[in-house]
């Protein structure tokens, strides 16, 4: 493993306890305060895997809160049948007379759990297989996927027996684990979701530290050159894909259980977008920057709009244009640019000459 | 019968507002690479200088036209010169950049007018229906159909019967030897990009009677504007056009036989696999690279 690895890994220890001891003494345990804070920590889960996909294998995933919404809607139908007894309230208001049969399983809570990992993970996997397996690349990835992600958010709001249409879920019940009724004001919930994200990132970083990880940014760079070695291109992104999907089921989970229901907007084409936004202001290239990104922007979020209770999307509009223009490999790379100039501050001119003359080139590679 | 032939016209009126929103893309995706997710905000602002026209001039939509165009050209000019030209050698970031100028744009009109929905009337002239037996039809959607056929036609002419259109051609194929031949690309380039967005513009100008306006309505457009690009095949105006008849005809049959959004869901599945077995679209245009 290199010396960048260590940096990641002191970076993961580092957030780690900041997240743990850190915010929650700052906020003074606060039950409110708390639970905004790990509404953040979910959706920097959601934010991590797609840095996964789009930084690491450079997959723009564009379809991202789709498999977030099916693992919110796997929770929430779990949370809504412990809510009511017998029928959901809003199925009677649609007609509908008995249980559907795909809402029957989530009774159990050990199904619920797996589902909203290996249902995106599955879904994500067959997009993946059905894109891959034909070489579709670059900017068709971002249509496909966002095509998906529109039918998949009609699908949902037009089931409305099924999935209470434009209204979600709400009005569901605590999350009861065996010993545990889950409020989600509790400074215990706070540490449930701090301890899924630093779960999540370890599994992130390991992975780009991973053989597979090399694999990985090998054909980011160049997918033709990675095939003509032996590896089979399709098979490592739809494993990714798979990953990244699971893993937003899973910030999905949490992120019902924060606010206490689900709804269609969480599969929206603005939602999808704002993960893309936060990845990219954190850094796409490293996990734990795009968590921060998340986490950062959405801070800034509920700050700004505070204040400026018009005006806060358009600043977060000005932002983030001028991250994606000056800082097109936002936090991180501004990070990992200064650590540079600071180790070798004599290089510092030959390498601004090196740059000017071949920019262009250096940059058409990283995207493409 | 009468379902179908009335479905189809549907579909046909559909297509006809699709094309004029996809052309402007077209163009601009299909001669710099660039996806404009901010398109859908041209066409906003479009609608809103409309409504400006109409409530303070008195201006009707048909003579606001030509001031929609350069008005909404004008704003296209001027992101393309602050934030888009930076951007030509990172494709997938002008996704992103763009998209933030959507939400820029989306935000300064709810801003600056309010969030409640617009009414724009319809030209006098072209109000009421004509009927043929079954199939009854309104002026104003037959005026849309024609319309764009013209701006098509225009646009085609545009591209390859002007000076312009030559040198952008010339781009499209070698930006390297044109410029070498003293073409400026990059003034080209802001041209296109201005021209792509008046037609955007034109393009919100008509549909305001028939949509309600407000400041979000460019968002679900840009995603069908960008199927139909796609479809079509980089930069083909004839693709642009033979898609945009295929996803509108889709939609309306398809809302016949279930209803209309399992319809829009059957008619984006279909484009999924289309784009998976022609990720070049249905009529690729021959360029080198």
């Amino acid at each position: 493993m290199t010396s960048k690895f260590h940096y990641d890994l002191i970076a993961l220890v580092i957030f780690a306890i900041v997240i743990a001891f850190g915010v929650p003494a700052l906020m003074n345990y606060d039950g409110f305060e708390l639970n905004t804070f790990a509404r953040y920590l979910a959706l920097a889960i959601a934010s991590m895997a797609l840095a996964l996909s789009w930084g690491t294998a450079g997959l723009l995933n564009l379809g991202q809160a789709a498999t977030f919404g099916m693992g919110s809607y796997a929770m929430a139908m779990h949370l809504k049948l412990r809510a009511s007894d017998g029928l959901p309230d809003f199925m009677g208001w649609n007609n509908v007379s008995e249980l559907p049969l795909i809402w029957v399983p989530f009774e159990s809570l050990a199904f619920t759990l797996l589902a909203g990992l290996l249902i995106p993970a599955f879904i994500g996997g067959l997009t993946a297989v059905f894109m891959f397996r034909a070489r579709i690349a670059g900017v068709f990835v971002a249509i496909i996927t966002l095509a998906f992600l529109v039918a998949f958010q009609l699908l949902v709001i037009n089931q409305q027996g099924m999935t209470g249409g434009q209204n979600g879920l709400t009005g569901l019940a605590q999350l009861s684990l065996p010993g545990w009724t889950v409020d989600p004001y509790s400074t215990g919930f706070y540490y449930l979701v701090a301890g899924c994200l630093t779960v999540a990132l370890a599994i992130g970083v390991y992975l780009t530290h991973s053989k597979f990880g090399l694999i990985l940014r090998a054909i980011r760079e160049d997918a033709d050159r990675t095939r003509f070695f032996g590896y089979n291109v399709a098979t490592y992104q739809t494993a990714i894909f798979c990953l990244s999907a699971a893993l937003a089921g899973w910030a999905g989970m949490l992120y019902t259980m924060v606010l206490e229901f689900a709804s269609p907007t969480y599969m929206g084409v603005s939602f999808s977008l704002a993960i893309v936004i936060w990845c990219a202001v954190g850094g796409r290239e490293s996990v734990i920057a795009a968590a921060l990104g998340a986490i950062i922007v959405n801070m800034l979020e509920g700050r700004l709009s505070d204040v400026f209770v018009e005006g806060w999307h358009l600043m977060l509009g000005v932002i983030f244009v001028l991250v994606v223009m000056f800082m097109p490999r936002g936090i991180y790379g501004v990070i990992t640019e200064t650590a540079k100039r600071l180790h070798h501050p004599k290089r510092r001119h030959r390498k601004t000459d090196l740059q000017s003359s071949s920019t262009k080139q250096l940059e058409t590679g990283q995207e493409s | 019968m009468d379902v179908i032939s009335n479905q189809l016209f549907a579909g046909l009126s559909m297509a006809s507002i699709l094309l004029m929103i996809a052309l402007g893309l077209a163009i601009i995706y299909g001669a710099m690479g660039v996806i404009n997710l901010a398109h859908g905000e041209f066409v906003m602002l479009g609608a809103y200088t409309t409504w400006a026209l109409q409530t303070y001039a008195g201006i009707g939509i048909l003579l606001a036209l030509p001031i929609v165009f350069i008005v909404v050209a004008a704003v296209g000019w001027i992101i393309e010169k602050v934030v888009v030209q930076n951007l030509y050698h990172r494709p997938l970031d002008t996704i992103l950049a763009t998209w933030g100028i959507g939400i820029i744009l989306q935000q300064a009109v709810r801003l600056g007018i309010g969030a409640e929905s617009r009414f724009v009337k319809g030209p006098e002239l072209l109000s009421g229906n004509t009927q043929i037996g079954p199939l009854i039809m309104s002026n104003y959607r037959i005026f849309l159909i024609f319309f764009s056929v013209a701006v098509l036609y225009g646009t085609w002419l545009l591209m390859t019967r002007t000076e312009f259109g030559m040198k952008l051609r010339a781009i499209i194929q070698n930006r390297g030897i044109s410029e070498c031949y003293g073409i400026e690309a990059k003034r080209i380039y802001s041209l296109t990009f201005a021209y792509g967005a008046g037609l955007a513009g034109i393009a919100g100008a008509l549909i305001t009677p028939l949509f309600s306006t407000i400041p979000t309505m460019g968002t679900g457009l840009v995603v069908d504007a960008f199927l139909v690009v796609i479809v079509g095949g980089l930069g083909s105006l004839i693709g642009a056009a033979s898609a945009a008849v295929l996803i509108g005809e889709a939609t309306a049959l398809f809302s016949i036989v279930i209803n209309d959004t399992l319809g829009r869901i059957a008619v984006l599945a279909g484009i999924i696999v289309l784009i998976r077995f022609r990720p070049r679209g249905l009529f690729p245009t021959e360029t080198r690279r």
